[in-house]
């Protein structure tokens, strides 16, 4: 049975009264690439945000590698924060600065590197493994919405974290890229030996990365297994959502 | 850090808009009490913080300059215009020199830092909030308060006051360049004419509060800035309140620098 790097106990948060997710637990396995399927709005962000603590649940509890994130102090946190990588929908790159600065400023602040030889060649190398090192000297501006997904994962990996986390990775691409990105998160998560959790509501991005996958419906986790698992499932509402068929008001 | 949440909303009433005032009251509190305790604590930004100052600096140097030697200008020629008919013109160079070195110099420099400082800071930090970068940074370990508002604060607090030493300069030439022009008044006498009246006191007095006054800049910019919701409508907002509350503090900081300067 391998490690557990990822256990989210009962986890709950609600805005405005609303529930977006109600004691959801799950447990994420060392080298596992993990993938929180659902609609828009069904709270995989909220969820994926939660591990983090960029938000804070109501209730509930997160584990990374044994630590709980949800007690642990600002020190502490940002050391748990230390071994994460987390992709954003929008890349969040520093539009401020370049490719180049945007990659080595965690290098710079969170491993106090100085010295602009290894710098760069760390830099370099990393663009290499997201195939864009020719794109070093350009401003986030200049990049293409596949572009800034690539640069955003390189700057999330060149940390060498050991739980990568994804928001949607593929969202706004367009299927040739979005499948390009999909296959690059394969190839790094096999390369650099992590495991990932993916957020996504993209099949074909499902398909590409998952071990296993989870479905999240209602606030809930309405079913859990492999991809295979699930689309052969003898349920309507999985169903309509496997065959892209627009989900009628009984499905829903 | 958790900060208070505004109420957001097109049709928001009166005592949703009076919690919204007390709720950016006390989310600046909460930045002032956050600066002050993670200001002296390793690691410095000392270049981040160069290059704010900098960048508020020198792109500053322009506005204040022209607006600097416009006041002294304006200050010279009204001032001719009432003190001549009483041959009081020996009264104007210490006059006007002690209302720019005072009063003058240290406001409207400071409101015209607020329009472009405290909006580029609002501006820049809400739109790094509302496309996640901010909490980008959270998330790798770095600390997005200490590298992006501490550093503003400071580069604030410290650019100003120099900013208004030199719209002293150009003001007090701008008020010499109308006397000249009215009278034929020398530089010379104009100077020796101005000095008795205008005495350190009055430079520390008029110095003094300009630090209070982009401490003031820093924060609210970046307060606004920080706590953005709400997408580029959210950004629009941010940049505009980020002016008008530093303005507002500004001149009630003034009125109580003032006052105590008096005392």
């Amino acid at each position: 049975m391998k490690d557990v790097v990822l256990k989210i106990k009962n986890l709950s948060k609600s805005f405005d009264g609303r529930k977006i997710l109600d004691a959801v637990s799950l447990d994420v396995y060392d080298g596992e690439n993990f993938v929180v399927f659902g609609r828009s709005g069904t709270g995989k962000s909220v969820l994926l945000k939660s591990v983090v603590r960029l938000l804070e649940p109501d209730d509930g509890e997160i584990f990374i590698n044994g630590e709980n994130v949800l007690t642990a102090d600002k020190k502490k946190l940002t050391e748990i924060r230390r071994n994460i990588g987390f992709l954003f929908q929008s890349s969040a790159l520093y539009d401020s600065m370049s490719v180049r600065e945007n990659l080595s400023f965690p290098l710079r602040k969170i491993f106090g590197i100085t010295d602009e030889k290894i710098l760069e060649q760390k830099v370099r190398n990393t663009l290499r493994h997201v195939g864009l090192e020719s794109a070093i000297d350009k401003m986030p501006s200049e990049l293409s919405g596949g572009m800034q997904k690539r640069v955003g994962l390189a700057r999330s990996i060149i940390t060498e974290p050991k739980l990568m986390l994804y928001d949607e990775p593929t969202t706004g691409l367009d299927p040739i890229t979005s499948k390009e990105i999909s296959k690059l998160i394969l190839d790094l998560q096999k390369k650099l030996k992590m495991t990932s959790v993916v957020v996504t509501h993209d099949l074909i991005c499902a398909e590409i990365i998952s071990d296993r996958v989870i479905f999240l419906k209602d606030a809930k986790i309405y079913a859990e297994g492999t991809l295979e698992e699930l689309k052969t499932k003898d349920d309507d509402f999985l169903r309509n959502f496997f065959s892209n068929k627009i989900l009628s008001e009984q499905g829903e | 850090m958790k900060l208070p949440k505004l109420k957001y909303g097109t049709k928001l009433n009166f005592s949703d808009k009076f919690f919204n005032f007390f709720a950016t009251l006390s989310g600046i509190g909460i930045f002032v009490i956050e600066f002050f305790k993670q200001v002296f604590r390793p690691p410095y930004e000392i270049e981040e913080t160069k290059r704010h100052m900098l960048d508020f600096g020198i792109k500053s140097l322009p506005i204040v300059g022209t607006m600097g030697i416009i006041i002294g200008f304006v200050l010279s020629l009204e001032g001719y215009a009432v003190l001549q008919p009483f041959g009081g013109t020996e009264f104007l160079p210490g006059s006007v020199g002690l209302s720019i070195v005072r009063e003058f110099a240290p406001i409207l420099t400071a409101l015209l830092f607020a329009g472009r400082v405290a909006a580029g800071i609002g501006a820049e930090l809400g739109s790094m909030r509302v496309t996640e970068q901010i909490d980008a940074m959270d998330v790798s370990g770095v600390e997005p308060f200490r590298y992006l508002v501490i550093t503003r604060v400071i580069a604030a607090t410290m650019i100003l006051p120099l900013l208004t030493v030199y719209v002293i300069v150009i003001s007090i030439f701008g008020g010499y360049v109308a006397v000249y022009l009215e009278d034929g008044m020398s530089f010379t006498y104009f100077v020796n004419t101005m000095l008795p009246y205008v005495h350190i006191t009055d430079l520390i007095a008029g110095l003094s509060k300009t630090f209070l006054f982009g401490f003031a800049v820093g924060i609210v910019g970046s307060y606004k800035g920080y706590a953005t919701e709400g997408g580029t409508v959210g950004v629009g907002k941010s940049t505009t309140s980020s002016v008008v509350i530093s303005s507002l503090l500004i001149l009630f900081i003034d009125m109580i620098m003032v006052k105590i300067s008096l005392l």
